[in-house]
């Protein structure tokens, strides 16, 4: 019964872990190279990929808020950037446009501009 | 009877000149393969930065330059270049604007395109400007892109097939 229980709970949260881990190709467009400068204003420090939210002026002045998806937390640990260095700093992300039309982007580099460190991403094609 | 040898030598300067140009030029013909342990790092991984293709299929005439690249997530990118610099309107996905242009450079080739596309941030435009070189059976291209101003420039290696 209780082998039952646990087969049950997996299937249910299957779509949750496949939605967090999707391929590059059905969500951005790598024709569509885009950089970015703005602040952050909110984390997601999460794996398999970290979520940072950052406020960018557009052409007309108003302000967006934009979802970088970037390397996980681990592996953005172990590059030497830390959750704290993100929260109310500049940021430049170089990337590629989501495929909805939505302010998103997956992050091929980005460096925060006050402390310097820099992310590049090196994940393998999938 | 001064006129005959000057019109000569004028028509000599001339001949000697174009076929000088052309020994100059070399054939870039050929299909290439990416050689990614001689190219440099940036371009591995899952998004590079300056994105290049896996393969190239270069046909070179005297006036024109044909370029088909293919990569492992996009549709097979095609061109056709004219080698006096003109502007072209390249063949690009759908929502995507590309004009280019090409141009010898003593023995390399210089081709810049523009891209341009609509965005949440507005019109975005990214600018790509690739140097060819030849060496034997190696290729080697030199390309910088630049967007809001910032550039980032990587170095691909390919063999010929």
């Amino acid at each position: 019964m209780k082998a039952l229980a646990t087969v049950f709970l997996g299937l249910l949260l299957t779509p949750i872990v496949l939605q967090a881990h999707h391929s590059f190709s059905a969500v951005y467009d790598s024709n569509k190279p885009i950089t970015l400068r703005g602040t952050v204003s909110k984390l997601g420090w999460s794996n398999p990929h970290a979520h940072i939210y950052i406020e960018v002026k557009g052409p007309d002045g108003k302000v967006l808020t934009w979802e970088v998806e970037s390397a996980g937390a681990s592996n953005l640990q172990r590059a030497g950037i830390r959750k704290e260095d993100f929260i109310g700093t500049e940021v430049i992300v170089k990337g590629f446009l989501a495929k909805d039309g939505t302010p998103a982007v997956n992050a091929s580099s980005f460096t925060l501009v006050q402390s310097k460190k820099e992310y590049v991403s090196e994940e393998p094609n999938p | 009877m001064k006129r005959v040898p000057i019109t000569l030598g004028l028509a000599l300067l001339v001949g000697v000149s174009s076929v000088s140009r052309a020994q100059t030029r070399p054939d870039f013909s050929g299909t290439w393969t990416f050689n990614q342990s001689k190219s440099t790092k940036g371009i591995a991984g899952n998004t590079p930065i300056v994105p290049f293709p896996s393969q190239i299929v270069v046909k070179q005439t005297a006036t024109e330059l044909y370029v088909e690249g293919t990569s492992v997530r996009q549709a097979p990118l095609k061109a056709v270049f004219r080698l006096d610099g003109s502007k072209v309107t390249l063949e690009a996905p759908r929502g995507i604007t590309e004009t280019g242009e090409a141009r010898f450079e003593g023995a390399t080739i210089v081709v810049t395109t523009r891209r341009s596309f609509s965005s949440p941030a507005g019109e975005t435009v990214v600018d790509f400007k690739e140097i060819w070189t030849l060496a034997g059976n190696v290729l080697t291209i030199e390309k910088t892109r630049t967007q809001s101003g910032e550039s980032d420039t990587e170095t691909a290696v390919y063999d010929k097939v």
